[in-house]
């Protein structure tokens, strides 16, 4: 589902970010990507939705190489994974029930494909009665229910996670793991970065561990370290 | 395909009332800049309908002394046939009363002048009124010189350099409003386009996330070109009422006053010329409005 053949990302032409990283991750896998801020995490998931591309190596997703992907492709790629950030990234102006229905809006879904699918997701991450509040209006894990559900609505074969419990308390952060594992259970890759001992010790699925750009470690049922 | 023409006209109504001063400050210079377009093309066609106008009447005038001698007068009469000069097409003979009843015509509000001359037009000056084979004025000014020294001849009168005046006087003005409105029509599309790349970087979250969720840029991109071409057309609306407004009072104000006396009438556009005059306007509006706004989104739609 996702190949890096020795990838290098240097931002600036200074600051390496990930040097000769290799790795694969199967359809249906679920990979933690751990290390210290700054250690590259964000910056794999970056090179995967094509935010970056690759100064050097080879990346693939979905059994195509993304490196010359056009800029009018660039949407095709997205549309087959979702995006779930630490800061949920949420319209703040839009309801959860607009929010999540923005990201079928976009790609060009009827209407009634979204009035059908949003209270569907909606139900899977357990907001159902909150569809008309506004993100202010919930908590921190309530938001990022939304924000998994926007990702997932579109029934991506890839889903991106990139801390998405760093703004959680631990009780909290464990729900959104639950759900997550849900999501993966479906059939959907998940590939999450994170900085959660607890989780990651407690969910013992591989593990890719970055320290300053190079993958020093990729374990099966790995624990944090 | 209606959910997505629906969100295009949200998104545009609510970019356009969003950023209500820039909308205001672009829509203002566009009004500006297309009505200086519109008088522009307005004052080329009224007066190359008034040239056209007075170049078919264009006659040269061969004043006769007041004391000249019949022999003289026929002299001229006789160089002025066609036969004798290619030069000319025809000619007639305007004696002192005809001159005196063109006078009258011309001054009706001055009887003043008239009675300066006797009634039966004694001491009026006779002419010959030549009308040329060309209206090129190498033609007009060869035909003044052969006449002018011929013996009982006063002076020798074409419209020619009223015509060069009043072209000077045109272009003139073609230049200075055409400046003009070239220079604000630059400002209303940096205008445009600053309006809307202020309204992209209010929205930048939102384009964010539409980028990451597979919206394809030109998706991204119509409501922002629509709102840039809405600013161009509606700016171009108001100047065309603007033009259409000063072409009315200029009408029934200015030549509907003293056109037909001054011998004007013709010097305004015809319902077609206008017609095409508020076309290109509208045309122009849309097209600034849009380019401004596709460069401007195109530019910054990078997140």
């Amino acid at each position: 589902m996702i190949k890096l053949d020795n990838v290098t990302k240097v931002y600036n032409n200074e600051v390496l970010a990930l040097r000769d990283a290799s790795f694969e991750v199967a359809k249906g896998e679920f990979v933690f990507l751990v290390g210290t801020s700054g250690s590259g995490k964000s910056t794999l998931l970056r090179l995967i939705n094509r935010e970056e591309a690759a100064d050097r190596g080879e990346v693939w997703v979905a059994g195509g190489n993304i490196n010359n992907l056009s800029s009018r492709d660039v949407p095709k790629l997205r549309r087959k994974m979702g995006n779930v950030f630490q800061d949920y990234k949420l319209l703040l102006n839009k309801t959860v029930f607009e929010n999540v229905a923005f990201a079928l809006e976009v790609i060009g879904s009827p209407k009634h494909v979204i009035r059908q699918q949003v209270p569907a997701i909606l139900e899977l991450v357990g907001l159902a009665g909150k569809q008309e509040r506004f993100p202010n209006q919930l908590s921190g894990g309530e938001q990022q229910r939304v924000s998994i559900a926007r990702a997932f609505v579109n029934r991506p074969l890839i889903l991106l996670a990139d801390e998405p419990t760093g703004n959680l308390d631990p009780a909290t952060g464990e729900g959104i793991m639950r759900l997550l594992d849900r999501i993966n259970k479906t059939g959907t890759t998940v590939v999450m970065a994170t900085h959660d001992r607890n989780i990651v010790n407690m969910m013992r699925r591989r593990v890719i561990e970055l320290d300053r750009g190079i993958i020093i470690r990729d374990q099966a049922r790995g624990v944090y370290e | 395909m209606f959910s997505r023409i629906g969100y295009i006209i949200r998104e545009t109504l609510a970019n356009l009332t969003r950023n209500l001063t820039l909308t205001i400050a672009s829509l203002l210079t566009v009004i500006v800049s297309l009505s200086f377009v519109g008088f522009v093309f307005l004052i080329q066609d009224a007066v190359g309908n008034q040239l056209g106008t007075w170049k078919d009447g264009v006659e040269v005038s061969v004043f006769m002394n007041p004391d000249a001698s019949p022999d003289q007068i026929e002299g001229v009469r006789r160089a002025l046939e066609p036969a004798q000069n290619s030069l000319i097409r025809s000619s007639r003979y305007v004696n002192a009363a005809d001159a005196l009843v063109e006078i009258k015509k011309l001054f009706p509000s001055t009887p003043e002048m008239t009675d300066l001359f006797s009634k039966d037009g004694q001491g009026v000056p006779t002419s010959f009124r030549i009308k040329p084979t060309s209206t090129e004025s190498t033609v007009i000014s060869s035909i003044t010189s052969t006449f002018r020294t011929m013996p009982g001849v006063s002076i020798v009168r074409s419209a020619d350099q009223a015509i060069a005046f009043i072209r000077k006087i045109s272009s003139f003005a073609r230049w200075g409003l055409g400046v003009g409105a070239v220079s604000l029509l630059a400002a209303a599309v940096l205008l445009i386009w600053n309006t809307i790349r202020t309204a992209m970087f209010a929205r930048r979250r939102e384009i964010e996330v539409m980028k990451l969720v597979g919206a394809t840029n030109w998706f991204i991109r119509w409501p922002f070109i629509i709102e840039g071409m809405v600013q161009g057309l509606l700016g171009a609306a108001i100047a065309c009422g603007l033009v259409w407004t000063g072409k009315n009072l200029w009408r029934s104000k200015v030549i509907g006053s003293f056109g037909s006396q001054l011998n004007f009438d013709t010097l305004q556009a015809t319902a077609s010329q206008f017609r095409s005059v508020i076309i290109l306007l509208l045309v122009i509006g849309a097209v600034a409005g849009s380019v401004a706004s596709a460069i401007a989104s195109s530019r910054f739609l990078d997140v």
